[in-house]
């Protein structure tokens, strides 16, 4: 299965059928592979009928094969999907920078802020924690130890006041000289009217810099009306992908970039504190099409 | 009056049909294969002219998906009940990747029982995951039920074996045991959870599988049941409006039953798995 675009590529660029059935052949394939990806099955369709129409109409620059020229429009149109195939900027714009997590329950949004810490303070940043999961039984103790384990500046309160305790946890760390500060959230979903509201009121309270939303590797169609949700209700600033350690695609996140025009910035690819990664567009792509050799691929064209 | 139904001319509704199962969640493969399958069992079926075809296919559908996830399954309750009965403990082992609910699946479980007169032990058999240990013991201390746990870091089967024994002192006739998330593909950690699996010989190992998981339901469906076993799913945040095709994956791919399904954070919401419930969600509008 892994193979399908791999073998698509090379069918296509060997094939003896004349182009326009080797595009429909190879388009076919493609929707199927992003499809296993968990990439939202509207925006599939929606990719492969601007591919096609490209790919008929367009004209190869002087010197490529028409067949080279093909890939390229996939790949273009692939790097499309998560807003170009640049690199993130990962660095604070201001200081001090406040990032408030956000996503559904089990995301990965607590572990996720403390790899961030490491991420930061091993770059020599001065980094707060504040822990305003209210809901979830063992949420503060949790973001605790990741904090002590780190060395990080932790704050949080007992009781169920989670926009207290994030507007009193921000200012705490601001005259502690925090430069980076982030707020882990309870996870939530789009059918949760309270929560969502809670979201909203804790955004409004900390004016967060970078509100960053935590999706799992392995979510399906149910991606794009949860992003957007969030989105409507502050709106996204980053995203960043876990559980990529697994056999999980990710696909789910393109429709999160898709509806809310955030690059994803980074991926977590274990449950330890290193396991982040700043995010690599191409291969990210190669991996959703299952492709090793994209990079060969795209220097010869 | 009757005419045989053109296949050729429904391929286009039964294209859509894999398109729209997989639109629910339902992995690529399985909705793919069911379709196939189902095309076979369309071959020379004969319908009354005039009839709606749209519709006969619609039912068939609906038999067939039904009849593939219609695996009947023990009723927790039930079985801690014989156990007790009998003098013996039940032992459930719960499984899955990271964040899917497991431990607070336990909970909802162990509310469930007490709230039937049977006081469960939970064994805090997560050793690993920071905070993991307070988590399940705030919900024992909510619901009422006993707690085994040791330090961070301690070998999980130690902790579950120790539940066990003090179940067995104390009079207490199940054992809930939580472990802590991995991936499937993590040997390792497989490993370890096959070792828990082999001290206590669990009556029960229940995969724990998150509704909004995609095409990646089938993958863990498959290595934990080749790795460890699995006797029974339960799908956890069917209330985060998904549709919950995993079902169907799971279903097709290792034919094990589901129990119950997860639909809220709150102890009370853990219900029987129903499956025409789960068509009508699936199929209907
Ligand atoms: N394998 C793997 N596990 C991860 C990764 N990121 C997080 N996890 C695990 O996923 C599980 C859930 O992570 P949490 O950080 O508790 O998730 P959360 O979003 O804070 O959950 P709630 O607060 O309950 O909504 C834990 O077992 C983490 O160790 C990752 O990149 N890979
Ligand atoms: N909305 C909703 N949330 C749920 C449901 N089941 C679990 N959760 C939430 O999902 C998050 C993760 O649940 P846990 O029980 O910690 O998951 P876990 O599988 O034990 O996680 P790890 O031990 O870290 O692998 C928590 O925020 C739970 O409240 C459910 O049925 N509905
Ligand atoms: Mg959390
Ligand atoms: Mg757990």
């Amino acid at each position: 299965m892994l193979e399908g675009v791999r073998d698509a590529v090379r069918k296509f660029l060997r094939s003896s059928a004349d182009y326009e059935t080797s595009v429909n052949m190879f388009v076919k394939e493609l929707q199927k592979t992003l499809i296993k990806s968990d990439v939202n099955v509207r925006l599939v369709l929606q990719l492969t009928r601007r591919i096609k129409e490209r790919a008929l109409k367009e004209k190869p620059p002087p010197g490529a094969s028409r067949r080279d020229w093909f890939i390229k429009i996939v790949y273009e149109e692939l790097a499309n999907l998560f807003g170009g195939d640049v690199e993130p900027d990962v660095k604070p714009k201001k200081i001090p920078w406040v990032i408030m997590m956000v996503g559904v329950q089990g995301s990965g949004k607590t572990t996720t802020t403390g790899k961030l810490a490491r991420f930061y303070k091993v770059r020599g940043y001065r980094v707060a924690l504040v822990a305003a999961d209210t809901y979830r039984p063992g949420a503060k103790d949790q973001l605790r130890q990741l904090a002590e384990r780190v060395g990080v500046l932790f704050y949080t309160e007992p009781g169920d006041d989670a926009v207290g305790i994030a507007k009193r946890g921000v200012e705490w760390a601001k005259k502690k000289g925090a430069e980076i500060i982030i707020v882990d959230t309870a996870g939530r979903h789009r059918k949760e009217a309270d929560l969502l509201k809670e979201m909203e009121d804790i955004a409004k309270e900390i004016n967060p810099d970078e509100v960053m939303l935590v999706i799992d590797a392995s979510i399906g169609q149910q991606a794009k009306p949860l992003a957007e949700t969030f989105h409507k209700t502050t709106p996204i600033g980053s995203i960043v992908i876990t559980k990529l350690d697994g056999t999980a695609k990710g696909g789910g996140a393109l429709s999160a970039v898709a509806v809310t025009g955030a690059p994803i910035k980074f991926i977590g690819t274990g449950e330890k504190l290193d396991e982040l990664e700043v995010f690599k567009p191409k291969k990210f792509v190669a991996r959703i099409l299952g492709l090793g050799d994209l990079e060969g691929l795209l220097e010869r064209l | 009056v009757y005419k045989e139904l053109d296949l050729k001319k429904l391929e286009p509704i039964l294209e859509e049909y894999v398109l729209l199962l997989t639109e629910a969640d339902v992995a690529y493969e399985v909705a793919e294969e069911l379709i196939e399958k189902f095309k076979e069992r369309l071959k020379g079926k004969k319908i009354r002219r005039g009839e709606d075809e749209k519709k006969i296919i619609e039912d068939a559908l609906r038999e067939a998906i039904y009849d593939l996830i219609n695996i009947p399954g023990p009723d927790l309750v039930e079985e801690a009940k014989k156990a007790k009965a009998e003098g013996r403990i039940l032992k459930i082992m719960f499984m899955g990747v990271n964040g899917v609910g497991k431990t607070t699946t336990i909970a909802k479980v162990a509310y469930m029982l007490k709230k039937a007169g049977i006081t469960p032990v939970l064994a805090a058999a997560d050793t690993f995951r920071a905070g993991a240990v307070e988590q399940l013991k705030q919900h024992a201390e909510r619901i009422g039920v006993p707690i085994v746990t040791k330090p961070y870091g301690s070998d999980p089967a130690a902790v579950a074996y120790d539940a066990i024994e003090f179940a067995k002192a104390r009079g207490f006739s199940v054992v809930l045991v939580d472990t802590a998330g991995r991936m499937h593909v993590d040997v390792d950690l497989m490993n370890e959870l096959r070792k828990v699996a082999r001290v206590i010989e669990p009556d029960y190992k229940i995969l724990v599988l998150d509704a909004l998981t995609g095409n990646d339901a089938v993958e863990q469906a498959r290595f934990f049941d080749e790795a460890v076993g699995v006797d029974g799913v339960i799908l956890t945040k069917v209330d985060a409006d998904a549709k919950g095709g995993a079902v169907l994956s799971v279903a097709a791919t290792i034919k094990k039953p589901i129990l119950y399904l997860g639909i809220g954070q709150g102890y009370e919401d853990l219900i029987r798995f129903d499956p025409s419930w789960f068509v009508e969600r699936l199929l209907g509008e």
